[in-house]
């Protein structure tokens, strides 16, 4: 028992491991032999995810639900007592175990992804920080460090979108993802002082301890929760705050799975769960979560049709999940929301990783126009590929069905008409989904000097697991339907507090199921037809589209309208402050004082003529006027 | 000491004042209107001189030796004064040949 | 006694440099001064006494010399110390005209500062206030750049014109002290001042402080002056100088008169916190590195002008920490583009590009530094600005959020300037750069330790503070009802 609770003590070390592994990397710089960076940087990763796996097993036996570390006293003053602490309790614990264990994956793969690369060190140097700064947000035991880790993922996700510096338009966008993020955390850390002049306290358990004695409804709650969901919505890429997560496609690949789509961007869905006792109490957040949630699968789902290049239909994929899980988190169903960041996880970082082998193996082209033709020769990353693409539709049995099923039996409960168009949205997401499959591993190959070849072990092995994930990480939540007994949902009770809805009955979730089976067969049969069959191939950029077509395919046009909204009228209002009221205003007004005088100047010495007499005369007249006036008073 | 302060208060006082009053006034006028530099020098020690006149009467009258004190410091200075004075005479007449003071015109910004 | 010996090593140092020669020994001598006083000063901050007032006098020609500190001194005199070791080395290895001079002026600007911060009485501190301005006056107009008589000039005039009102107002309260005038603060502190007199001897004693830090829109002089300035002269300004500002503030307006202070508080911070949007919008577009970072400055400090206008305990903590922070962030920032210059041979923003591909450890540490200045979590900058936003926060919610905006503001321009100065290709023009030398690592990496020490590990200077904090707010309690109760 005092070992358990040593180890315990001890889980300040999973953090610790990656952020030793960038240190070595980091120092060592050009000293490291070669494949030793990503040698170094997956296993600091896999000893992360040992260690957590055994903190899980040793929870669990010992009973703990929760336990908190702290370390030391980060700022004390006043009343203000801000540790710095960790606590593991079953949510960060399974998010801790989604980030070592995909991550470590994602780690092994690029050591194959970016074998080429000539800075291969500072990839894993960062990737390693990354994780640190993951951990380090979901392992914090107040929000202020949970903060440290939000802006930390923030700032690795800048260094790694732009880490290949060279090109302009990378640099541009890890400037945009850093920027619309910082968006996000003001509206964040506004709602954490709030929240502490509230409470008094930003630490979790004395926060959620003191919340219980709130009214439902109370405003400075819901000035808080909405407070925290601006930062939400910036780290989670929802609207309006989400176009940087297509643009940010500009890093490796391995970062996109890590970063973009695995863990960072569900920071955000993590927070809002472990404020589930706040969120709770303020209903019009959940609505509003709910909008934007629904709003949004839509339309990236929408997005992501028309899009034609591999990573960025993965990206408007991710934006549009992350939207499932928002319409999840505003119906109350934390746990649901925490399961779908577990599942989308696996087969995100698959198609993901899929996608970098694609990527890989067709020489760094990424326009699915000109693919066609892989499945023969990259037999393991199809069947990987297929297996991702089955489990984000939401076929039974793999693993988004079950996480996916979950979300729109709530939203049936909720609302029929939420119901709907959630299920577009995921017949949507199951039309572009194999819409990318085919064009990419049916028909014709369509380039003709790649020559396609299947990627290294490295690459292939991190992806047969992940699919194995994603095919069976469902069953961690089979429903009561199924005979199962919603493992997952009552492993996280103990952490979140999911709103109570009265269960639906077993005939109505089986209808509900059927029905969605047999729309999603529909729409992989139209698919099939329309690329495979008819092998169309989507038309090219200079052929005139419909006007509903050109809107979609220039993503609503949400990007220029920013650009015409802030960052235009910013350089304009910059340059207007400079030259208009800096160099024509302020600064001439200062030297006019100068100036001013100096006019006086020429002015008053027209009396000083060099002329001695008057010079003395002027003197005694002063002297006379001076004492006339003396004799006067 | 007691001998002369009586004798200095045989004259009534407004003599004195009118005495140095007239002498001043000589001298400003001479400062204002003469054109030689070294007879503005003369007239500003005569008004100096007046000055001393006064105070000394005035030092008399009151029995206060402080007046006289002041005499003293007033000659010192007049003399260094007038050793300032004249080598700038000296270097004016050196430099434009001339003492006329409307020559010094140079003395402006 | 030992403040006296803090306050005469610089100023001894300084003449004795007149008599050296040789120019590496001018340099090594005025290193180890200013290393012997940093030592000192950490004497006297472990020595025990630290956390509370102390007041040495001795009388000089009659008049009474005294010299004392409490919390805010020490962090105003830690943070002069803790720079001028590095401003000299910034000097180190690089050709200068008259070093004997240059240095001279250097450590006797160190000693006038020094002297600034421990003065307790309001002649001596106007006495060394003008002193400082007298060595940085030469500095920038003998070692400055382009156009330096013109710009130096309207410097000295503008911080000389906001030093007479300075001087009027002591003059004011002088002869407002019962019995025999004095000026020392421990009575000018006890005044009860009308409330009518309060207000506008407000303006009269803030104007020099505001021309200091600079608060708009007092801040002309600013951005022509740090891009002239050179490196170790806009060291000193930047670093160290602009914080005198903040410090007269605090010791003059919040103890002597809290009415007017309270009067023209929110007036203050809205004109503060303009500021801070104005030169975050202006520095987005600069063209030059260095004005680009003194425009950031500007905004930084102005952030710092506001929240120490909110008066209550968590932003005048955040400013005193802030004042630390920034001051080592500022002169990292300049010596790095001091660096750049120095290889590229330019300013201009247009001209660069692509340095990270040959000095990549540069790129490193200047990315290093630029994240400390826009308040990244674990670096100093964030605990000061979260500190500062949650006081302003106390004031306003509205205060808060544009304070907050230089969150996103400062990412902007400072990721701008990074992205073009490093990333990008490399232009052809400067192929043979070399990476930093072994002096630059001197100079950066201990700043940067202390930049992210202290991130890490802020109790120090918190505890520093604490007691001089209290006091200010006692200073302020009894007369209105400012909300303190968050505090306790």
């Amino acid at each position: 028992m005092v070992g358990a609770i040593t180890f315990i003590n001890l889980a300040w070390l999973v953090p610790v491991f990656p952020l030793l592994g960038f240190l070595i990397i980091g120092f060592s710089g050009k000293g490291l032999m070669h494949n030793m960076a990503g040698i170094i940087g997956s296993s600091t990763i896999l000893l992360s995810f040992l260690y957590t796996a055994t903190l899980f097993f040793v929870m669990k036996s010992s009973g703990q639900d929760s336990a908190t570390i702290t370390l030391f006293n980060w700022i004390a003053i006043g009343s203000m007592n801000i540790p710095f602490a960790f606590l593991i309790d079953h949510l960060s614990l399974t998010m801790m175990l989604v980030i070592t264990g995909v991550g470590t994956l994602i780690h092994i793969y690029s050591i194959g992804y970016m074998h080429h690369d000539e800075r291969v060190n500072t990839f894993f140097a960062q990737m390693n920080l990354f994780t640190f700064s993951m951990l380090l947000l979901v392992m914090g035991a107040n929000y202020l460090v949970l903060f440290i880790g939000w802006e930390g993922v923030g700032l690795c996700s800048y260094l790694l979108i732009g880490f290949w510096f060279k090109n302009p338009a990378y640099n541009y966008a890890a400037r945009k993802a850093f920027i619309i993020n910082r968006i996000g955390d003001l509206g964040f850390i506004l709602g954490i002082i709030l929240l502490f002049f509230t409470f008094k306290t930003v630490t979790f358990s004395e926060v959620f301890a003191q919340a219980a004695s709130f009214p439902t409804g109370t405003t400075v709650i819901t000035l808080i929760t909405i407070l925290l969901l601006v930062g939400a919505v910036g780290k989670s890429a929802q609207i309006p705050l989400f176009t940087w997560l297509p643009d940010a496609m500009a890093g490796p690949t391995p970062v996109s799975a890590l970063i973009h789509a695995a863990t960072m961007v569900t920071a955000g869905i993590y927070m809002i769960a472990r404020s589930s006792i706040l969120y709770n109490l303020a209903p019009i957040t959940l609505n509003i979560i709910i909008g934007i949630g629904l709003a949004t699968a839509l339309m990236a789902a929408i997005i992501g049709l028309k899009q034609n290049d591999i990573k960025k239909v993965l990206a408007y994929s991710t934006v549009s999940q992350l939207g499932y899980m928002f319409l999840a988190l505003g119906l109350g169903a934390y746990s649901t929301a925490v399961f779908h960041v577990t599942t989308h996880a696996f087969f995100k970082a698959l198609l993901f990783l899929g996608a970098g082998s694609v990527i890989h193996a067709m020489g760094g082209e990424q326009d699915i126009m000109k693919m066609g033709g892989l499945k023969s020769k990259m037999p393991i990353t199809y069947w990987t590929f297929l297996a991702a693409t089955l489990a984000i539709s939401g076929i039974p049995p793999f693993s988004g069905f079950f996480s996916k099923d979950l979300i729109l039996n709530k939203a049936f409960e909720h609302n029929i008409i939420l119901y709907i168009l959630a299920l577009g949205g995921a017949l949507i997401t199951c039309f572009y989904m194999f819409r990318l499959l085919y064009l990419v591993f049916f028909g014709e190959q369509r380039l003709t000097n790649a020559h396609p070849h299947e990627s290294p072990q490295a690459m292939t092995i991190p992806l047969i697991v992940l699919a194995v994930l994603s095919v069976f990480g469902g069953f961690l939540n089979v429903p009561s339907l199924f005979g199962g007994n919603s493992n997952f949902g009552s492993f996280l009770q103990s952490a979140t507090t999911s709103l109570s809805m009265e269960e639906m009955s077993h005939s109505t979730e089986t209808i509900l199921i059927l029905v969605s089976l047999a729309l999603l067969g529909l729409v992989i049969y139209f698919a099939y037809s329309t690329f495979v069959t008819r092998s169309s191939v989507p038309k090219a950029d200079s052929e005139p589209m419909s006007f509903f077509g050109k809107v979609v395919y220039n993503k609503f046009y949400i990007d220029e309208i920013y650009d015409a909204l802030f960052e235009k009228p910013l350089g304009f209002l910059s340059d207007f402050f400079f030259n208009k009221v800096e160099n024509a205003v302020l600064d001439p007004a200062v030297d006019g004082i100068g100036t001013l005088t100096a006019r006086f100047g020429t002015l008053v010495r027209k009396l000083q003529q060099g002329n001695m007499s008057f010079y003395l005369f002027a003197m005694v007249a002063g002297i006379l006027l001076f004492i006339i006036f003396i004799l006067i008073i | 000491m007691k001998e002369i302060s009586s004798a200095i208060q045989i004259i009534p006082l407004d003599y004195y004042i009118v005495l140095s009053g007239t002498l001043f006034s000589i001298g400003l006028m001479g400062v204002l209107f003469r054109r030689n530099i070294i007879a503005i020098l003369m007239c500003i020690e005569l008004m100096f001189n007046s000055v001393n006149l006064l105070l000394t009467a005035f030092s008399a009258y009151h029995s206060d030796p402080a007046g006289q004190v002041f005499v003293f410091f007033i000659m010192i200075v007049a003399a260094a004064e007038v050793a300032v004075g004249l080598s700038i005479v000296v270097m004016m007449k050196r430099n434009v040949e001339s003492v006329d003071i409307n020559l010094l015109n140079r003395l402006k910004w | 006694m030992i403040l006296l010996i803090i306050l005469l090593i610089p100023f001894v140092a300084s003449l004795l440099l007149l008599l050296v020669k040789h120019a590496e020994t001018v340099k090594k001598l005025a290193l180890v001064s200013s290393v012997l006083n940093l030592l000192l000063t950490f004497y006297l901050l472990f020595s025990g006494s630290s956390t509370g007032v102390a007041t040495q006098s001795y009388v000089f020609a009659g008049s009474q010399f005294s010299l004392g500190y409490d919390g805010v001194s020490l962090v105003m005199i830690l943070l002069t110390n803790l720079l001028f070791p590095f401003i000299i080395l910034a000097g180190f290895n690089r050709e200068q005209k008259q070093p004997q001079i240059l240095y001279a002026l250097i450590l006797f600007a160190q000693s006038a500062l020094i002297g600034v911060f421990l003065a307790q009485n309001a002649f001596l501190f106007y006495i060394f206030w003008e002193l400082s301005l007298i060595p940085v006056y030469f500095i920038l107009l003998l070692w400055g750049g382009e156009n330096r008589r013109a710009i130096t000039l309207k410097f000295f005039i503008y911080t000389l014109a906001g030093s007479l009102f300075l001087l009027f107002g002591i003059i004011f309260l002088y002869q407002l002290t019962p019995g025999l005038h004095t000026t020392d603060f421990a009575v000018i502190n006890q005044l009860v001042i009308p409330e009518s007199t309060q207000i506008w001897l407000f303006w009269i004693l803030f104007i020099a402080f505001a021309i200091k830090m600079p608060v708009f829109p007092f801040h002309t002089w600013q951005p022509s002056t740090y891009t002239m300035a050179s490196t170790q002269g806009v060291m000193i300004l930047a670093g160290v100088m602009t914080k005198m500002g903040i410090y007269g503030a605090l010791r003059f307006l919040f103890p002597i008169i809290p009415l007017g202070v309270l009067f023209w508080q929110n007036t203050v911070i809205i004109l503060s916190l303009i500021v801070v949007i104005y030169a975050s919008v202006i520095a987005f577009r600069q063209a030059n590195l260095k004005k680009l970072i003194a425009f950031s400055s500007m905004a930084h400090i102005s952030l710092m002008a506001a929240a120490m206008f909110v008066l209550n305990y968590y932003s005048i903590q955040g400013v005193l920490f802030q004042v630390i922070s920034h001051g080592v962030t500022i002169v990292a920032l300049f010596y790095l583009v001091h660096i750049i210059e120095e290889k590229t041979g330019t300013l201009e923003l247009s001209q660069m590009g692509g340095i990270k591909l040959i000095a990549p450890r540069l790129a490193i540490l200047m990315l290093i530094v630029v994240l400390g200045s826009i308040a990244l979590p674990l670096t100093a900058g964030f605990v000061g600005e979260f500190l500062m936003i949650t006081g302003l926060f106390q004031q306003s919610v509205w205060f808060a959020a544009i304070g907050g905006i230089t969150m996103i503001l400062g990412a902007v321009y400072m990721l701008y300037a990074y992205q073009r100065v490093m990333l990008g290709e490399t232009r052809a023009d400067y192929k043979p750069i070399t990476d930093l030398g072994l002096l630059d690592y001197c100079i950066l990496i201990p700043l940067i330790l202390i930049l992210l020490g202290l991130g890490v590990y802020p109790q120090p200077i918190f505890n520093l503070v604490e007691t001089a904090v209290v006091a200010m707010q006692n200073f302020l309690l009894p007369i209105a009802n400012v909300a303190t109760s968050f505090a306790n």
